[in-house]
């Protein structure tokens, strides 16, 4: 089944999950739509939906196949029904819902040298002062369009076009949790020391994934995050992974 | 009925089902890489479909039994032995106390499960036992304990409501190789010419020896995209075909990441997974397109007996 509603592309991924589709760009109304529609979903509790994933310009839903569709009528009706009206309610309900709420995260960036592996680098390569790099990063709200790779990795944009600057070519073994990177034009948090390819700008003290069943992800897509810059002795008393 | 790794193993875990619900959030669902198999041993010793089994890969951990109890052995046949006496598959076996359970020789399959008649006493995390990356040590105690329910059955008792024929079928469906692989196209389908589709379907793949609970890569032809490989990232689940721009593909498996941004080109259907999870490194075999209603019909039929 592969149908459209209005701007929506609604097609199967494998047998047992579903993916609303808008235009593939990175664009934050196509996410905060995503998000009515993800807030939507959960508030219906719909037996069998395991899973609802947001990811820039696709919502997707992984489903248990026995509770959530039915053996005795057409699949390919059931889905094409099911999102139809989903999507109906949806576009009716969301000329009147506020589209600009989002929760702002306040995020503290230690963007001093020790922390900060690539910023000398990318200041040579691209001939801004290592100050500026700091003030462009800290200067807009960044949205979350994406939260992957690993458990709370967390993808933002977008960052000024004056840093965009590719990955390294080869990753780093090793990157610590907490480490603020950029790649493209995008910006983002590594939740777990892991090897990594972004270029490393600087460190945040804040633990934005935590195992613990009430905190895991700090950040959820949607959600927006502003960088502030801290001194290595502000780091050091805020520090969460001690 | 504890146990312990007296050898751990090439890469053995503890797994049931696995978790949902939080992939949103990037968690992985984790769980068995072969959940026919697993959920086939719980069935044959009466457990809750979702309670962990051991997951063992060849060589495989050597498990010394603490207790009395029963246990029941599915999926690869690694010609298993206790106390060097060779015992069944798909069937439940009396253990003793201090009872050695090895693994001889990867005979079929590759992955093999042991389910115990007891309750993993550990905490979940997340509503799953399975976690990434918690590879069964040397010296390791797993505490399984018996509760009213498992004290209920007896071996022979296991024996009288064995199902042979569904034993049967099961098996057929697992390790039949002449079958191909079905997938259902994904969205990346549209972007890979005609002659590289020609390719996926009608020359064989095998998989390569880097496979791993991440992912499976392919070995075979090399296929092409005809627009540049740049993708937002989106989700994918297991089972997923991705293109990656050296032309390889890589099949997700059980512990796959929630997103992805390399070309997605088909998935393979959930009742054809466990299937190719057992296959064997470096054995051919091809993929062919099925369709969503072919593929939903023939997951119910399997698991309507568990």
């Amino acid at each position: 089944m592969q149908h459209k509603f209005q701007n929506w592309s609604i097609y199967n991924l494998g047998d047992h999950a579903l993916v609303f589709a808008l235009a593939p760009i990175i664009d934050v109304s196509i996410l905060q739509k995503l998000k009515h529609l993800h807030a939507l979903i959960e508030s219906k509790k719909i037996n069998g939906i395991l899973d609802i994933i947001p990811s820039y310009h696709t919502l997707t839903i992984v489903y248990d196949i026995p509770i959530f569709l039915s053996p005795t009528q057409n699949v390919n009706d059931q889905l094409q029904l099911f999102s139809t009206q989903l999507l109906s309610e949806f576009e009716n309900k969301i000329l009147t819902q506020n589209k600009n709420e989002a929760t702002i995260h306040q995020v503290p960036v230690c963007y001093e040298n020790i922390f900060a592996l690539d910023i000398e680098n990318i200041s040579k390569t691209k001939q801004i002062s290592c100050q500026s790099i700091i003030q462009i990063h800290t200067s807009k709200q960044y949205d979350v369009y994406s939260i992957g790779f690993l458990p709370g990795f967390t993808y933002m944009g977008l960052v000024d076009e004056q840093l965009k600057i590719a990955r390294h070519n080869k990753p780093r073994n090793e990157v610590a949790a907490g480490s603020v990177g950029i790649a493209g034009l995008q910006t983002g948090i590594y939740p777990t020391n892991c090897p990594g390819g972004w270029q490393i700008i600087g460190k945040t003290p804040l633990k934005i994934f935590d195992p613990h069943p009430d905190k895991l992800a700090k950040f959820k897509v949607g959600d927006r995050v502003q960088f502030y810059s801290i001194s290595k002795s502000v780091f050091d008393s805020l520090n969460e992974y001690l | 009925m504890s146990i312990k790794i007296l050898h751990k193993g090439l890469a053995d875990s503890i797994q049931d089902k696995g978790r949902y619900g939080f992939q949103h959030l990037g968690i992985q669902p984790n769980g068995c890489m072969d959940i026919l198999s697993a959920s086939l041993a719980n069935h044959i010793l009466q457990n809750d479909t979702d309670t962990p089994v051991i997951e063992l890969y060849f060589p495989s951990s050597q498990i010394q039994f603490l207790e009395d109890g029963i246990i029941c052995i599915t999926g690869a046949n690694f010609v298993p032995v206790i106390n060097e006496k060779s015992i069944a598959l798909h069937t439940a076996v009396a253990v003793q106390k201090n009872d050695v359970l090895s693994m001889l020789q990867p005979l079929e399959g590759s992955i093999a499960y042991v389910a115990i008649n007891a309750a993993y006493a550990t905490p979940k995390w997340l509503n799953s036992h399975s976690f990434n990356d918690a590879r069964l040590k040397t010296a390791q105690v797993l505490p399984f304990s018996m509760h009213q329910s498992n004290a209920l059955h007896t071996v022979q008792t296991l024996h009288e409501n064995l199902n042979h024929a569904f034993i049967e079928q099961v098996h057929n469906n697992l390790f039949s190789n002449t079958t191909p692989i079905r997938i259902l196209p994904g969205p990346a389908w549209q972007d890979v010419n005609e002659n590289a589709l020609f390719e996926l379907i009608n020359t064989p793949f095998t998989i390569s020896s880097q496979r791993n609970r991440m992912g499976y890569p392919l070995t075979g032809p090399k296929l092409n995209l005809n627009i540049p490989n740049a993708y937002l990232s989106s989700a994918v689940t297991r089972g997923t075909l991705q293109l990656l721009p050296s032309g390889d593909i890589i099949v997700l498996m059980a512990d796959h990441q929630t997103i992805g941004g390399y070309a997605n080109l088909g998935q393979i259907i959930l009742v054809d997974l466990p299937r190719f999870a057992q296959m064997k490194t470096g054995i051919s075999f091809k993929f062919n397109v099925t369709n969503l209603e072919t593929a939903q019909t023939l997951f119910r039929t399997m698991y309507a007996p568990f």
